[in-house]
Order: C-alpha cells, then structure tokens, then sequence
C-alpha cells in the first residue's frame, strides 16, 4: 500500500496565539512494501507527520493517500494502520495474549479465531511463548516486540514506528534492528519508521527521508543520500564521524581553498562557499596533496585511525580517517589529498552546487 | 554504598519523640484495651495505675462479650450500623463515580467544581449536623417547603411519629453522610481518572476500541485500584459511625434518637461511647472494651472479605 | 470545542451538525449534572446563612422564608454575647491546635526520617506495626487513654488535648512517601561532601520536601478545629473547653429552642475553617488525594 503526502503541513496555535509550524508542505511518495526511515534531529516534525499519517494530528493543509483513497477525513480506527508508540503503551492490566487480541476484539472477531491469530503474530516477533505474562513482568526489547505484534495482529495497510529503538541499550538496539528488518521483509507490509539516529536509518530503511524543521530535505537510498547530499544539512547530519566544512570561494569560475585551486568550471559570480569532505575522502599525501595540514591528535580504535588536526585559514579542525597501515604523528604536517568526486561545494545558504 | 548502614542511635534519636507517643496513646492501648475485655465486671481501683491487669476484676474470661452481645441496646447499635453502612456506602461511591467522571469529561469549570464538592470535607459535623436538622425540621424546614410546592405534605423527617420515624430519619441520615462524604471520594477519583496515561487512550482508538468499550476495557480496570480502595475505607469509615448520628439529632453526645426514642438510632460506636463515661462503675471499663474489640472484629471480618473479592476483581 | 473538533473526522457537512448538535446536548446534560450536584452541596451552606440571620418571630412563620425579611446581624453579637466563654473556646482551640502541630511536625519529620533514610535493625518491623494500627479502630485506643489521662491526673488540662494526638501515622507515611523520592545521589553527594545524617535532613531533605511539610502543617492545624468526641470525654467540663464541644453545648443549653441562634453559631465556628480552606486549598486537597493514591 502505498503512501503519498501531499502539500502536508501542521500548524499548533497555542492560547496566546503563536503559531508552532511542526510540518511545512511536505510531498513524499512511499513506495509499497518498504521500510522507510523518517530521519531528522530532535522536533523536526517527523513524529506529528507519523501521527498524521496516523490520524491522531488532523493536517492544517494538505491531503494523506493509502494508494487511491484519500484518508485525510478519516478517523485512525479507520485507516488500517497499525502504530508502535515509542513508551510501547501496553496496557498494563492485560497480559501479553490480551493485549495483542484487543484489537481483534474491538473487530468482533470470534474468540478462538482471534487467539489462533494473536499466537501466530507472536511466534512471528518472537515472544510466543510469554503470553501470559503482564508487560511489567517483562524486559523492553521483549514489551516492544508485543507492541509489534498488537500492531500487525490486524493487518494493517500500513505499519508506523515511533522511535522504535531510543528506549532500548546499544546492545538490544543492533540486535532489534534486524528484528524489524526480518520482520518487514516477512510480512511485506509498507513501514515507516521514525529516528533521529542516522547510522539505524541508513543501516535497514529501503529509503530514507530527511526532514529539518518541518520542510523536506531529502529521499532517496541511505547509501545515494550520504554519496549525493541535496544540501548543507543533509551532508552534515549523515555520516559520523561528521562531515568536514571547508571555508573556500569561487573566484574566476574557479573552485579555491586558502587560495589553492581545486576545480574550475562553476558558474555565477565570485563568492564565498563551503566546502564538504567526509573524513574517509582524504589521503595524506605529503607529494600529491594539495592542502597543507598540521596533526594535532590521532585517535587509534584498531580498525583505523582518526587523524585530527587544522588547516590555516580554516576555523574549524578537520578529521581524516586513515587505514592504520599509514603514519601520521603530532606536529607532523602533512597535504591533504581529496578524492574529487567525494567533494561537496554549498552555497553559504545551504543548496548543494553540481 | 547504602548497605550495611548501621544507624541504630540515630535512628532512635529521630525516633524517640513520634515512639513516645505512638507508645504511650497507641500500641500500649491496643494490647490493654484488650486485656481489659476479658476482665470480668472490671472495676477500676484508684491508685492502681494505668495497667489494666493491675486492677480488679471478677474474673477473667468472655462475660463480658456475651454481657455486650446480649444487651438489647447493642443488638439494636448493630442493626443499625449494618443498616447505615449497606445503604449509604454504596450510594457515596457510585455517585461521587459518576462526579468524577463528569468532572473529568468537561474542560472548563473544572477547578470551581472541585473546590465546591469540596466544601464539605473541612466543615464541622456538628455545625453542620445542626443545619440538616433544620432542614429537615417537620414545620419551619427548608425540606417540607419544597415538598410542599408538589403537593406533598409535610414529612415528620426526625420525630418519633410511629414506625416512620425510624426510617424517615434514616433518610436524613443518609443524605447528610453521603453530603459530607463525597467530597473525599471524588477527589481521589478525579486524581486516579488523571493519573491514567492519554496513551492508552490513542493505542485503544487505533485498536479500533469504541467509547465505550475504551471506558469499560481501559479506564476502569486502571482505576480499580482506586475503587477498591475507596469502598475499603468507606465501609470502614461507615462502620465507625457515631458523629454524624449525633449532630443530626443535635442535642449532645448520646442523643441518637429524637425525643422520647433518644436511642433509636444508636451505632455500635456510640454504644462504646454510651458504655464507658462512668469509669468507676463496676464493668463499665470492660464492656466497653469488649464493644470494641467486637467493633474490630467486624471491621477485620468485611476488610478481609473484601481484600480477597479485589485481588480478584482489582487485575493490576 | 473547536479545539476537540480540529481532531475529529467528519464523513460530511451534514455529519459535523449532527455532531455539533449531539455535543451540545451532552454538554448541557454534563454541567447539568455537575450543576445538580453543586446546588446540593451548597444548600446546607446557604440555609445555614439565611436562618441564621433571621428575627426569632420570623423563625415561627409558617412557611420558612428564603430570603429573610429582616436581616437580623445581631443574631451574632447575640451569640457572642450570650456565651461569656466563646472567645474563650476560641482561644483554646487555637492554642491546642498550634501546639498540637509543632508535636507532629516534630515526630513525623523525626520518624519520616529514619524510615526512609536510615537502616536500622526492625525497621521493617516497626513499619509494618504502625500500617497494622491503622487499621485498628480509634475506639479502642480511646477507653485506655480516656483511663490513663485520669489516672496521670491530667483531665480537663490542655495536656490531655494535646498528647495523644502528637503523632500521626498517616503523616507520617506521607512524608516518608515525600522523603523517599530523593534521590540517593544526592545524599551521596552530600556524604562526600562531609555532610552528616542529620545535616542532611535539615539541610537537604526538609527543603526539599518543604510543600509536604506544609501540607501536613495545614491538615494538622485543621485537626483541632473539628475535634469532637476526645475533647468531649476529657476536658469538657472546664475552662479548656474546645470550641465543637461548646457548640454542642450551646445547642443543648442556651439555644435550645432557638434555630438561629444555633446556626449563627455554627456558622461562626464554620466560617473559620472555610477560610482558611480557600486560601490553603491548594495544599488541603493535594494532601488528601495523596493519601489516596498509595493507598
């Protein structure tokens, strides 16, 4: 079942009359039968467009499409959807079995038929054997899984994750991850997931979306997202460690750093730009380098090592990641070497110049 | 870090002053009130002291539980009580339920409402008690006015008129325990109706639970707990009537009845009350005791009856 | 409504006036409701005020009056005057409330203290005891203090009204309830910082739990104010006479007869207390729905 917003926006007036704008015109396509990750920082607006697409916020503007119909008007228990809220929000006073059968109930399904059911979601999300249980006698991972399992009991057009791994430990956070890859893939139902971690939104989402502030940023495959940022924001919010931002300028149609030409061929008049370079993209290449850098720190963590050190002329201290096969020790100084087409050049406003 | 504290001395020094007291006026009179209702036709011997056990007594066994439950003034406290707290208990509850749901279910006025159904918490029960007398007076009361603007006539509300009086009284006396206790109920109603997570709600409207089902699945099983709470104390609380009876007759401490019938409406409670003034009466002391100590078995007995139906029915 | 509206999923134009239409209905049934329940409750209130202020020749109208025709104030220099002792009464509740409050505030914050921060050999014990007493009826503490007061000679002295109501466990569950919800860290914190016990409790815990405090402080000066049935047993006869037992008094003696005398004199001794009500509100009614929440 497809997704579509269109021209999607959601504004909070409070008493005193000030206007909170959450979501600001979003147009999205999801395609049907992927998991997509709704990606952004904290109060970007990527959970009241969850609950939109819930039915629990009504839009200011705009419409919700599941496929051909417009559900804008209608009300959630309408909508065949099923929602994980991020507290879980079991209810406390029934067990596990109880729980996932509410649902069911509400549908006046017949008893036997509806517990075949709740058992055959919960074998699925793995806590068959824990249905009598009370949620507060349970774990988080496990309290999750049954809020998995009372979401797709009904199967809904479409499934909704609010923040599914923020309440879990790292450890239970990698491994739950894969749980609702498996779990997507098994089921096929299109998924959308809300995080404001990008290494879980591009490690499982088919798609990501990236919002800021309530107005669209990007989409696209997580791995053509982090390669080809669409602007400022994107390339700084994807990838850790975070990108570099280098001060330079176009001048004569000519790409500079600290005076040092790195391409030509941009258009428009001479001005200041930014320049983005992911630690991964660089070499330390004392004869071939271009960039005169002074080490200051090296951080080894065996798989690599993260070279840090400054540029003059730039504000902001740069990282390289380097295979640890290669040298670098403080007070050394070093060139840098870009990998050209891993190079990134922004308007100071953010836009991404081809 | 916390384990193993050793706070023994402390502990005493910021104990002493609350175990003083709670010694003296608390425990000690549990265990001696007690030991005083085995002793037969009690008579308190000046200079003895405050031990029971030294003082003197015909014996020592259950004369004066079967003297207390075979006086006919306390089989009449004892249907009496029984009577207040099977008729008023109920009608509290579900009707501060049914205000703290409404409370709950509006948006403005809420606070007023509230400080209003309050009101009569921290008021005088014997001021108060006073004003429901006049209320209910058989010729100048507010009660028989309105009555009287239907049709009706005047109800002789606390006199001794035949057989009514007995339960035309005890109408008042429901009307005003229920007056002074809904404001206790329905707060903590209100707090626990609060206290449930707007969550469950949003969860139950995406399981497609309709409102009613959300109100019968969802937040009354959550307010259980409450529920079970509140009839606990307020069979308890009914139980121990005797001050609201009084104040509705409102012609001081042993007056349960209007003129001529001043023992009508006796509780067990003011039975014990009636029992003990005269200490140095032979038994008084005693029979009291024993009054009492029946007063606890009773309330024990419905409490662990209770107990029991909700740790059924109480599921979380 | 609006608001609730903004929220809500209409089919149709036709469907949202179906809607207006029922919510009103509901609304008007709601407030009726709560309306229907306030006039009971105030009632009491209003006919207190109104027969209070009316002439004794008006009192034996055949119809009572809703509105007194003369509004007879001197009903309550009357009171006043008629009853030498009143301002007495007053006086002593109030001294035996004050004292009575400075007793609990300090045994509870003592016994709060150790049953939350201190470990000490039958603390549970101990704690379990006193959740036992509550459940025991008053009534049988009552004969056996009633026979110690007189045997320590201390009827009809301020001490018999002040003693046995010096402690509170229901207070002192509160606050140790209050007490538990610091946090450990911070008297961690304050150990490494070479804060002894008791410095801790002065100087952490009773602020920090100060609106406690003060709760109880207000129910306990509240206590006095409606004491009844222990003042009347042991200090009734005498000058240290409570201002509820000379109420009742004055309805059996002096007022008789005299429906608005007594309720001039019950709104006396109600209006005190109400307010003090409205102004402690807040603090009264966050104490008590506490209590009923833990259970």
């Amino acid at each position: 079942m497809e997704v579509v917003l269109q021209h999607l926006s959601k504004h909070f007036t409070d008493k005193k009359g000030n206007v909170a704008k959450a979501v600001t015109d979003l147009n999205i396509t999801i395609p049907s039968g992927k998991l997509i990750g709704l990606l952004g920082p904290s109060g970007c607006g990527k959970s009241t467009t969850l609950y939109m697409i819930a039915g629990l916020h009504k839009p200011t503007e705009g419409k919700i499409l599941f496929g051909k119909s417009d559900v804008t008007n209608v009300p959630p228990e309408k909508r065949g959807i099923g929602l994980v809220f991020q507290n879980y929000a079991l209810y406390p006073h029934l067990t596990v079995r109880k729980n996932i059968m509410f649902p069911l109930e509400n549908m006046k399904m017949p008893k036997e038929k509806a517990m075949k059911l709740a058992q055959q979601y919960a074998d699925l999300v793995d806590i068959g054997k824990l249905m009598d249980r009370k949620p507060k006698e349970l774990s988080g991972g496990q309290q999750q899984r049954v809020a998995i399992a009372r979401a797709l009991v009904k199967t809904p057009k479409v499934l909704l994750l609010d923040e599914p791994l923020s309440n879990l430990d790292a450890r239970l956070r990698l491994q739950t991850r894969v749980e609702i890859r498996r779990i997507q893939r098994e089921t096929g139902i299109t998924t959308i997931f809300v995080t404001h971690d990008q290494e879980e939104a591009m490690s499982i989402s088919d798609e990501i979306v990236v919002i800021n502030n309530g107005l669209f940023q990007q989409m696209g495959k997580p791995q053509e997202v982090y390669d080809e940022p669409a602007n400022l924001f994107v390339a700084k919010f994807l990838g850790n460690p975070a990108i570099n931002i280098f001060e330079g300028e176009i001048k004569d149609k000519k790409l500079l750093i600290d005076g040092i030409e790195f391409d030509h061929g941009f258009n428009g008049e001479d001005r200041p730009v930014l320049v983005g370079v992911r630690p991964e993209s660089f070499r330390l290449d004392t004869e071939k380098g271009k960039l005169p850098i002074e080490v200051d720190y090296t951080e080894h963590i065996g798989r690599d090592v993260t070279v840090i050190g400054h540029v003059e002329g730039q504000t902001k201290t740069i990282r390289i990641i380097i295979p640890s096969e290669q040298l670098a020790t403080i007070g050394d100084a070093k060139k840098l070497k870009f990998t050209p087409k891993r190079v990134y050049v922004f308007e100071q406003s953010g836009e991404r110049i081809k | 870090m916390l384990e193993g504290k050793k706070d023994g001395w402390k502990a005493l020094i910021a104990l002493a002053p609350a175990l003083i007291f709670l010694i003296v006026f608390m425990f000690f009179p549990i265990v001696n009130t007690f030991i005083m209702s085995f002793m037969e036709n009690f008579q308190f011997k000046s200079g003895a002291g405050i031990f029971a056990i030294n003082h003197r007594s015909t014996g020592i066994g259950f004369g004066e539980y079967i003297n207390v439950l075979r006086n006919p003034l306390f089989i009449t406290a004892l249907k009496n009580t029984l009577v207040m707290v099977v008729i008023s208990v109920p009608i509290s509850i579900i009707l501060s339920l049914l205000v703290a749901v409404v409370l709950n279910g509006i948006k403005r006025f809420q606070n007023v409402f509230q400080t209003i159904f309050f009101l009569p918490y921290v008021t005088n029960t014997i001021a108060l008690g006073m004003v429901f007398k006049v209320m209910f007076g058989t010729n100048h009361g507010l009660v028989n006015l309105v009555l009287s603007w239907f049709g009706v006539g005047p109800v002789a509300w606390l006199t001794n008129a035949a057989s009514g009086g007995y339960w035309s009284s005890l109408f008042v006396i429901v009307v005003y325990t229920v007056w002074t206790g809904l404001a206790f109920k329905v707060l903590v109603f209100l707090s626990g109706l609060q206290s449930i997570d707007k969550q469950y709600y949003d969860a139950a409207k995406i399981d497609g639970a309709s409102r009613g089902r959300i109100f019968s699945k969802i937040t009354v099983p959550l307010l259980s707990p409450m529920i079970a709470y509140i009839t606990i104390t307020s069979f308890i609380g009914a139980f121990k009537s005797y001050e609201n009876v009084i104040a509705i007759f409102g012609n001081g401490q042993y007056t349960f009845g209007p003129y001529g019938n001043t023992n009508m409406w006796i509780t067990v409670v003011g039975f014990i009350y009636k029992t003990m003034p005269n200490m140095m009466q032979a038994g008084a002391l005693s029979r009291a005791s024993a009054g009492s100590v029946i007063l606890l078995l009773i309330i024990l007995a419905f409490t662990v009856i209770q107990l029991y139906v909700s740790k059924k029915k109480v599921n979380y | 409504m609006a608001q609730q509206e903004e929220n809500m999923y209409f089919a149709s134009e036709e469907a949202k006036k179906a809607y207006r239409r029922k919510h009103i209905i509901t609304q008007i049934l709601l407030y009726g409701f709560l309306i229907l329940v306030a006039i009971f409750i105030l009632i009491p209130f209003y006919w207190m005020l109104n027969t209070s202020l009316k002439t004794v020749t008006e009192l034996d109208l055949p119809q009572p009056t809703l509105f007194p025709r003369e509004i007879a104030w001197s009903n309550y220099a009357y009171v006043f005057s008629q009853i030498a002792l009143f301002g007495r009464y007053f006086l002593n509740t109030l001294l035996v409330s004050v004292c009575t409050t400075v007793m609990v505030v300090i045994t509870t914050i003592g016994a709060a203290f150790a049953f939350s921060r201190l470990q000490f050999k039958g603390r549970e014990l101990l704690f379990g005891a006193l959740l036992v007493t509550m459940m025991i009826p008053g009534e049988m503490m009552i004969i056996t203090n009633y026979m110690t007061i007189s045997v320590l000679g201390w009827m009809e002295t301020y001490t018999a009204l002040i003693f046995p109501f010096s402690v509170s466990v229901f207070y002192i569950f509160f606050l140790r309830q209050t007490f538990k919800q610091i946090p450990d860290e911070l008297y961690l914190a304050a150990k490494v910082d070479g804060m002894g016990d008791f410095g801790y409790l002065f100087k952490v815990m009773i602020p920090i739990g100060i609106s406690s405090i003060i709760t109880i402080i207000i129910l306990a000066l509240m206590g006095a104010w409606n004491a009844y049935i222990w003042p009347q047993l042991v200090a009734n006869a005498g000058p240290h006479r409570l201002i509820t037992n000379g109420l009742m008094a004055m309805f059996t003696e002096e007022f008789k007869s005299y429906d608005n005398y007594k309720l001039a004199a019950s709104a006396v001794v109600t209006a005190p207390i109400l307010v003090f009500f409205i102004i402690f509100r807040k603090y009264i009614m966050r104490g008590v729905s506490r209590s009923g929440i833990k259970g």
